[in-house]
């Protein structure tokens, strides 16, 4: 799910940044440092929308550094166990499929595939039902529920299931 | 880690900071990285260049999952939905899946039926048929 939430973080700048434009170059090189990074706790920043207030500067000792607390709001994309979301599948092999769902990256075992849908090899690998009406390949959207969520430093990483009531393809590719 | 064992969307259970954040749906996380992104292109050449890649990435996923595309009905769906006393997050789960019974919904929200809230059949019906108006009229 996305969010908007006020973060906060200490920025340091060089003091050649010093003068009228203090305020602008700190907003940019805060954009750069935050946009696309991830933490366990908050998820994927997606993008700063706005800067709520920054204190005063602390002067370093010995660098002539300055550093900020600023605090910002930001678009922030942080996936739950739980949740039920829609996603592009990237990647089918015999284990399973990968999806995309924005940055997140969504594995489902073919444990958690519903039993009637069998893995189908060939240049453009598949699970398909016995009779053919439903089909899971790359690019195929699909609803399902992330059981699980794996966070290192740079990056969450999630297990899913579409064995449930409501789950699984809502479009496929080769029909429209 | 304590607190990451017992997260669980399902009962509404994600954590104290998130679940007083405003959350978003992929309607309005669209509105608000187009505008983001014709900014960029005002400033810069290359744009696709400027932004990384979780933005180019999230940008893709809420246009092509986005239920509605024009402003006034994303503002039209969060105005119906905040009625029925919803968390953040439920609304937001609501509006992304658009679902169209209430088996459905209940599915895809459980917590809606618990914690004896007064959310009877007959409610969630109206809140999805008002949401599928909406839709409708777009």
């Amino acid at each position: 799910m996305f969010f908007h939430i006020v973060l906060e973080r200490n920025m340091q700048l060089h003091p050649r940044f010093f003068g009228r434009n203090l305020r602008d170059n700190l907003v940019s090189k805060l954009m750069k440092d935050v946009e696309g990074t991830c933490s366990g706790r908050h998820g994927f920043v997606v993008a700063v929308t706005g800067i709520e207030n920054i204190g005063k500067g602390l002067i370093r000792d010995g660098t002539g550094f300055v550093t900020f607390p600023v605090k910002y709001q930001c678009v922030v994309f942080r996936p739950f166990k739980g949740e039920i979301l829609e996603a592009v599948v990237t990647m089918v092999n015999k284990m399973g499929f990968f999806a995309e769902a924005g940055p997140v990256q969504i594995f489902v075992s073919n444990h958690l595939i519903p039993d009637d849908m069998e893995f189908q090899s060939g240049d453009m690998p598949n699970y398909t039902t016995s009779d053919g009406s439903v089909k899971i390949q790359k690019d195929s959207e699909v609803r399902l529920k992330i059981i699980g969520t794996r966070v290192d430093a740079t990056e969450i990483f999630c297990i899913g299931t579409i064995k449930d009531d409501f789950l699984g393809v809502i479009n496929d590719p080769t029909t429209i | 880690m304590s607190g990451e064992e017992e997260e669980n969307a399902a009962e509404l259970k994600i954590g104290d900071e998130f679940l007083k954040a405003k959350c978003l749906m992929n309607c309005e996380v669209a509105l608000i990285l187009e505008h983001k992104y014709e900014q960029l292109q005002h400033t810069s050449e290359d744009p696709m260049n400027q932004v990384s890649q979780v933005f180019e990435k999230s940008l893709q996923y809420v246009k092509r999952f986005s239920r509605y595309k024009n402003p006034d009905a994303v503002r039209q769906v969060r105005e119906i939905l905040s009625r029925y006393q919803l968390a953040e997050f439920e609304l937001c789960v609501l509006g992304n899946l658009c679902p169209e019974t209430v088996e459905e919904a209940i599915a895809m929200v459980p917590s809606i039926k618990t914690r004896g809230r007064s959310h009877d059949d007959d409610a969630i019906e109206k809140m999805l048929n008002d949401l599928s108006l909406i839709k409708k009229f777009e």
